[in-house]
């Protein structure tokens, strides 16, 4: 049984970095658009044409 | 949505010319699948013709032709392929954008961010995610902007850019050049609080979640020790941790609960939070108690599981209804407001709205609507009033005539000058109708907190009952005794009852294609005895259709009809929909409008005038549209109005399902009299005001019927408001909208039925859901006073009795949509 004193505060500390992690993720807005990302998988990446200077922004906020 | 990759032939594209690609378009055009490849309406005469990958596309205006092509150099043809709607149609004349590059309107919507500012925008034109990924797309690649997100469920657009590098209207052209109009959304402030709101809750059901997950573990092991051979420290260990685990739920995720509970208190009112915060509150607290006496159990997995579930169920009922008041939302199209005021020495200038006084002279062009009321200065001028009046023909006017706010300009410009502003105008005077009929709406009792807040005291009571009771009986089991009392009748089952039935059925009205904005909307719908109809836009189209044709010296009606609808067909005329469903071969040239009269063009040859009697066919003016050759009179036709195609099926549908129908119109007695024939309604009343309309349903519901409204127009907005439950349609006026309970985004009258019918299951369900949370606490109940039942087995019980009520609702799911005709 003393095992479970390492087991324990091992799973609460998993605990935490999946909270912190979660925290992170809505923080950062990856919840925001839950229908848009979905389609950017169906498409193939070709460079952009120089029509104007592109500006890296953040994608999908 | 007709299928826009059918169309054209595979294959090299040869000269063809142009007459015979028109025929062949024709042709299909009669068949009635040749669609514009950008926007799927449907093909004028002679469409714009492109060649996209080896195939013509056809197309309906330079603008969709434009679009299409800068989206295919653009290298964003993915579009296409991706998206599961048709595209907006795209407006050749770019609306004036330098109104958003304004000072004051910046000010009001934009936030600053770091390089520059940050707005949010609504669109009407987003129908799919491939929207969204196409706006991302072509806005990032316009010099100064910082960052775009499109979302294609909330019709939203968060654009960052930096000012000094490039003016919002020229990124704002580039998205109208798209076919996607932007509209202001609420003030930035409103727009990042809600989107904080949604952050917060989705953080206390991740947290809540994560905790319940750990907190169950955690007391399996405490549970699966049933024969006490865990060591008194290990379990107090145990114990110990899962405190630990539990608080924060308890605390940060049920603080929406607790909140609740602290209010409803201060109002001397017990409902549902004080049942839910109480019942966490007790398991929470007890166990802590326990914790620290070394008492027999724990019931820190209910607490958990209570406040995770719960918050599921608000969550779900809080997104659907998020999604369709933000729909509702971009239905209503704020722009800056601005009106064309006329200075004393006859330049025009663009001016907000609220800088309009009395005595102004301000200018309508053709279509737009009327800044605020006034009198005619022109001769005469036609003013669509169907919204504000129910009048289904556009009324003349001259000079001097009153003008209203709200009413729109019709066929030729107008200039007016002003006599009321702001509040005195009769829009104003109906949004505070509205905001009356609101105040005195009979007021709903909510079962839901009736039967809570009764079982809330009789709980409390019994519960001091049973633990006097058993102090005298048996002391060393008073304690334990009371709290399988009230774990066992915690009611979450009763509370999870409403809204789970709700959330499931506010998805299964959305798919209806009814946006549901007010939670009591559906139970009224439900209960509803009586259903009242505006006529104009409602029952009828606002677009006229083809009644009785004459025709003089000859020439066959099919003949006639034939060249009317050709001169009409590419004219953009308001009544061209009229002549939209007669298939002719003809094509008309040198068509030319001529304001407030009619037009004229050659067809086969032949000069033809169409319009009003003294235009065309040197006749008197009768109200008629006249086909002739300037002065002799071929033809004359009658337009009517159009009774909507499913009109007469949606009316027999709610008649069998018991509802009693009526029919109040502002319009005059002999288009409501034909109505009231055609579709056999027994209970009709013209040329009614909004007061009339509000007294008749206040007449039904002093007789203890229940009302349901269903209107469109701005005078139908108070008895929207003053209805027991009100559905506006969704192309109707956007003061009608925020009067009422739900809004029709189908423009199909079958889906009313379909939500009456849903709204009767949601209330069965939900009698069931209550019936099974009751009888459930019932047989449990006196199990737990006679000391039968082990608080464990009490939480399996309470959980498995939560699984049934919320897997009831989700039948609710299951929702067939009616076929709408076109």
């Amino acid at each position: 049984m003393i095992i479970l004193l390492m087991l324990i505060p091992l799973s609460l500390m998993l605990l935490a970095v999946a909270i912190g992690s979660f925290v992170w993720a809505v923080r950062k807005g990856q919840f925001d658009d839950m229908e848009t990302p979905a389609i950017d998988i169906l498409r193939e990446d070709r460079p952009f044409p120089p029509d104007a200077e592109h500006t890296e922004g953040r994608g999908h906020g | 949505m007709a299928d826009a990759w059918t169309l054209g032939t595979a294959g090299s594209v040869h000269p063809i010319d142009a007459l015979n690609v028109d025929c062949a378009v024709d042709a299909i055009n009669q068949v009635g699948f040749e669609t514009c490849y950008h926007c799927g309406e449907a093909l004028p005469a002679s469409p714009v013709l492109l060649d996209v990958d080896g195939s013509v596309k056809g197309f309906c205006c330079e603008g969709c032709l434009a679009a299409a092509q800068w989206i295919r150099s653009s290298d964003l043809g993915d579009y296409y392929r991706l998206r599961s709607a048709a595209g907006a149609r795209v407006d050749v004349e770019l609306s004036d954008l330098a109104v958003w590059d304004r000072d004051d309107v910046l000010a009001d919507h934009a936030s600053p961010v770091t390089g520059g500012l940050e707005i949010t925008l609504l669109t009407d034109g987003m129908r799919c995610a491939a929207c969204a990924w196409l706006i991302d797309r072509a806005l990032q690649r316009v010099d100064g902007v910082l960052d775009v997100g499109a979302n294609a469920v909330t019709g939203r657009i968060r654009l960052a850019w930096d000012p000094a590098r490039v003016p919002l209207s020229s990124v704002l052209e580039r998205l109208t050049f798209l076919g996607y109009r932007p509209y202001l959304a609420s003030g930035a402030v409103q727009e990042r609080e809600k989107l904080a709101d949604r952050r917060r809750w989705l953080l206390r059901l991740g947290i809540a979640g994560l905790g319940a997950m750990q907190t169950m573990m955690l007391s399996e092991a405490l549970y699966l020790d049933v024969n006490h051979h865990m060591a008194l420290y290990t379990r107090d260990f145990f114990r110990w941790v899962t405190f630990l685990v539990c608080t924060p739920v308890v605390f940060y995720a049920g603080w929406p609960f607790l909140l609740g509970a602290w209010r409803e208190w201060r109002e001397r009112h017990p409902g549902m939070d004080t049942l839910v915060a109480g019942s966490t509150l007790l398991a929470y607290l007890a166990s802590a108690v326990e914790t620290v006496r070394g008492g027999e159990h724990v019931w820190y997995d209910a607490a958990a599981m209570f406040v995770f579930l719960l918050l599921c169920a608000r969550m779900l009922e809080q997104r659907a209804r998020r999604i369709a008041s933000s729909q509702v939302d971009a239905l209503a199209r704020a722009r800056p407001a601005l009106a064309v005021r006329e200075r004393p020495d006859g330049t025009r200038e663009s001016v907000p709205l609220t800088a309009l006084q009395v005595g102004d002279v301000a200018c309508m062009a053709a279509g737009e609507a009327v800044p605020a009321d006034g009198v005619l200065l022109d001769e005469q001028a036609m003013f669509e009033e169907a919204l504000l009046t129910g009048e289904s023909h556009p009324v003349a006017k001259a000079q001097g005539a009153p003008v209203f706010a709200g009413t729109v300009c019709h066929e030729t410009p107008a200039r007016i000058e002003i006599t009321r502003v702001g509040s005195a105008t009769r829009l104003s005077q109906l949004t505070r109708l509205v905001e009356q009929a609101q105040a005195h709406r009979p007021p709903l009792a909510r079962v839901a907190d009736r039967v809570g807040s009764g079982f809330v005291v009789a709980l409390l009571i019994a519960s001091v009952a049973v633990f006097i009771g058993w102090r005298i009986h048996d002391p060393s089991r008073a304690f334990e005794v009371t709290l399988s009392l009230l774990v066992i009748s915690c009611p979450c089952a009763l509370s999870l009852a409403v809204p789970a039935a709700l959330a499931a059925s506010h998805g299964a009205l959305a798919r209806l294609g009814v946006l549901s904005l007010r939670a009591e909307g559906l139970d009224s719908l439900a209960r509803a005895t009586d259903i009242v109809f505006d006529k104009t836009g409602t029952l009828t189209r606002i677009d006229p259709s083809i009644g009785e044709v004459q025709t003089f010296g000859g020439m066959s009606a099919d003949e006639a009809l034939a060249i009317a609808a050709g001169l009409e067909r590419d004219s953009g005329h308001p009544i061209a929909a009229a002549f939209a469903s007669v298939l002719t071969l003809r094509t008309a040239s040198g068509l030319r409008v001529h304001a407030g009269q009619g037009l004229s063009g050659r067809v086969n040859g032949a000069e033809w005038r169409l319009g009003r009697g003294p235009f065309a066919a040197n006749q008197d003016d009768d109200g008629r549209l006249w086909l002739g050759d300037g002065t002799t009179a071929v033809a004359r036709f009658t337009l009517e109005e159009r009774m909507r195609a499913e009109a007469r099926v949606a009316v027999n549908a709610l008649r069998e399902l018991g509802l009693r129908l009526h029919l109040a119109s502002g319009d005059a007695y002999g288009a409501v009299e034909r109505l009231t024939r055609q579709l056999d309604i027994d209970d009709a009343h013209a040329r009614q005001s909004s007061e009339d309309k509000l007294a008749l349903v206040r007449k039904l519901q002093a007789e203890g019927r229940v009302v349901a409204m269903v209107g469109d127009g701005l005078n139908d907005a108070p008895v929207l408001a003053g209805a027991d439950v009100s559905l506006a349609m969704g192309e109707g006026a956007s003061l009608a909208q925020r009067a009422a309970d739900m809004v029709l985004t189908a423009p199909s009258l079958l889906r009313i039925p379909a939500a009456v019918q849903l709204a009767r299951r949601t209330q069965r369900i939900i009698r069931q859901n209550f019936a099974w949370a009751v009888g459930y606490n019932v047989l449990a109940l006196p199990l737990a006073v006679m000391g039968q039942v082990t608080p464990s087995l009490a939480a399996l019980g309470m959980a498995l009795s939560s699984l049934m009520v919320t897997a009831n609702a989700l039948r609710l799911m299951r929702v067939s949509v009616p076929e709408s005709s076109p």
